[in-house]
């Protein structure tokens, strides 16, 4: 009997005790978040600069989107060595085997001296065309679109060294054989898988073929990549050559592609309709109509080589 | 049961009890057959609240350098880290041991909590170094990570390159915080 009322008596006890220990370790747990909730907002508080204030990378994979110039330079202290080739027509027939029997092929070094300074030289078989350019970047978008755009400079120079059948008593300048190009590129990365670029271009020829040829020529191009996984993008390019602004006989550029990178290698297969690569030949000499089967294949490769390593946070 | 909800937590934090990252470094290394590939940052930045023994360590996962080129930083932000969706990696949780930091000395500690990398939650123990002396805490801490635990995926081409355990260190200044 008393063990009984002893029973009783604990009894509401541990109804009190027992809910209250469990709800007491719970509350342990949530003061332990509630606390680590109250030093995360005392950190976003005081946290100078903030997160997010970093530029945006890899806008594009590689610094050619197809023919032409990308946002992207190369980084400090690395060298790109890049072959470019464009096949015959595909309209050749089976006898040149759809183009692939001929081919105009470029060589070029690329080297990044600073983050925002990038220079290079190649050397073009048509026309036997060497170039030079280099490409600033002038504003840099940010991930918090603090700046919601990039933008860049490219200025270049090439020299056709081809020879050129001679008529007595002309003089022949060196002059007459440069071209120049000046384009800004501005560009967006959307997200992680589009990224879109405009770029207005102002060529200019030192001598034209034809009488009444403009020796300016503008062009607006635009180009886009779409990621389709982490490794593999689809991109296409076409640059308007502005009436009134172009040479006689010449077609707008159109190019579409697929980017595929393995660690240090980007390979760029495409068709476009430009037979040749540099700036001067693609933008105001294409000939090629796209619908008319005048389309070439062709491939880029570049390769990477750090030649000035970054060093580490001591 | 009700009263003691009350009771328990709500405190705000008084002098001296919270202390801040004024210095605080981040090294990582992966150690693979054929290459070995070291970063660091130094924008580490956290709190430590030493009378509830919690804390929360932050960094920008865009900050790290180093690398052995730029293409491989861009590789790590763009194709591993996704930096652009997942800006920061944090660790937060609560110190094991009870033990009271504002007292100088030099302590081995386990530390519990939830590291998140790669917008990937988990929970782990981490082991510390602590020496307290005259109001600065110094942390020093080294643990591996595991890209799979994080949904890191190692593409075949790079297998022999980048290794799956990734070695950690963490080295940190902390100060009682200013008001601010």
């Amino acid at each position: 009997m008393k063990i009984r009322i002893l029973i009783l008596l604990l009894f509401p006890l541990v109804i009190l005790c027992g809910p209250g220990y469990s709800a007491f370790a719970q509350n342990t747990e949530d003061t332990t978040k509630d606390n680590i909730d109250e030093l995360a907002k005392l950190l976003d508080s005081t946290s100078k600069g903030g997160v997010h204030s970093y530029y945006t990378t890899a806008t594009f994979k590689s610094t050619r989107i197809i023919n032409g110039h990308s946002i992207e330079n190369v980084g400090k202290g690395v060298l790109d060595f890049r072959i470019a080739h464009r096949f015959g027509e595909l309209n050749e027939g089976v006898k040149n085997l759809y183009g692939l029997d001929n081919a105009t092929t470029k060589f070029s070094f690329d080297y990044g001296i600073t983050d925002w300074l990038m220079v290079g030289v190649g050397r073009s078989s048509f026309e036997k065309e060497y170039d030079g350019f280099f490409k600033i970047k002038i504003l840099r978008q940010t991930i918090n679109d603090a700046c919601p755009i990039s933008l860049s400079y490219l200025g270049g120079m090439s020299v056709k060294t081809m020879d050129v059948a001679k008529i007595p008593g002309y003089t022949y300048y060196l002059s007459n054989r440069l071209f120049y190009i000046d384009e800004l590129i501005l560009a967006r990365k959307f997200n992680q898988y589009f990224s879109l670029q405009l770029m207005p271009c102002y060529l200019h020829y030192n001598i034209v073929s034809e009488l009444g040829e403009p020796n300016d020529v503008f062009a607006i191009g635009a180009g886009g990549r779409m990621k389709l996984s982490k490794r593999i993008a689809v991109t296409a390019e076409y640059y308007y050559t502005v009436p009134g602004h172009k040479l006689n006989g010449y077609n707008n550029s159109l190019s579409v592609g697929v980017d595929i990178e393995t660690g240090g290698h980007v390979f760029q297969l495409f068709v476009t309709n430009s037979a040749a690569v540099t700036e001067r030949t693609f933008i105001g000499e294409t000939t090629g109509d796209p619908f008319n089967g005048a389309l070439h294949l062709g491939f880029n490769i570049s390769r990477v080589f750090t030649v000035v390593r970054t060093p580490q946070v001591k | 049961m009700c009263f003691m909800c009350f009771l328990l937590p709500i405190h705000l934090f008084g002098k001296g009890e919270v202390y801040e990252v004024v210095q605080g470094t981040i090294r990582f290394h992966s150690d693979a057959p054929q290459e070995l590939i070291r970063a660091s940052s130094d924008k580490l930045i956290g709190v430590l609240d030493v009378v509830n023994r919690t804390f929360l360590f932050k960094i920008d996962v865009a900050s790290f350098v180093g690398f052995n080129s730029p293409l491989q930083k861009e590789h790590f932000n763009e194709n591993y880290m996704e930096s652009d969706l997942f800006p920061v990696a944090v660790y937060s949780g609560k110190i094991i041991e009870d033990m009271d930091l504002s007292k100088d000395g030099d302590f081995n500690i386990r530390t519990k909590g939830k590291l998140t990398i790669h917008g990937i939650d988990h929970q782990c123990i981490i082991r510390c170094h602590v020496i307290c002396k005259k109001g600065v805490v110094t942390v020093q801490s080294d643990f591996i990570v595991l890209l799979a635990d994080y949904n890191i995926k190692i593409p075949r081409i790079v297998y022999d390159k980048l290794s799956p355990q990734i070695n950690v260190s963490v080295n940190a200044v902390l100060s009682v915080k200013s008001p601010s």
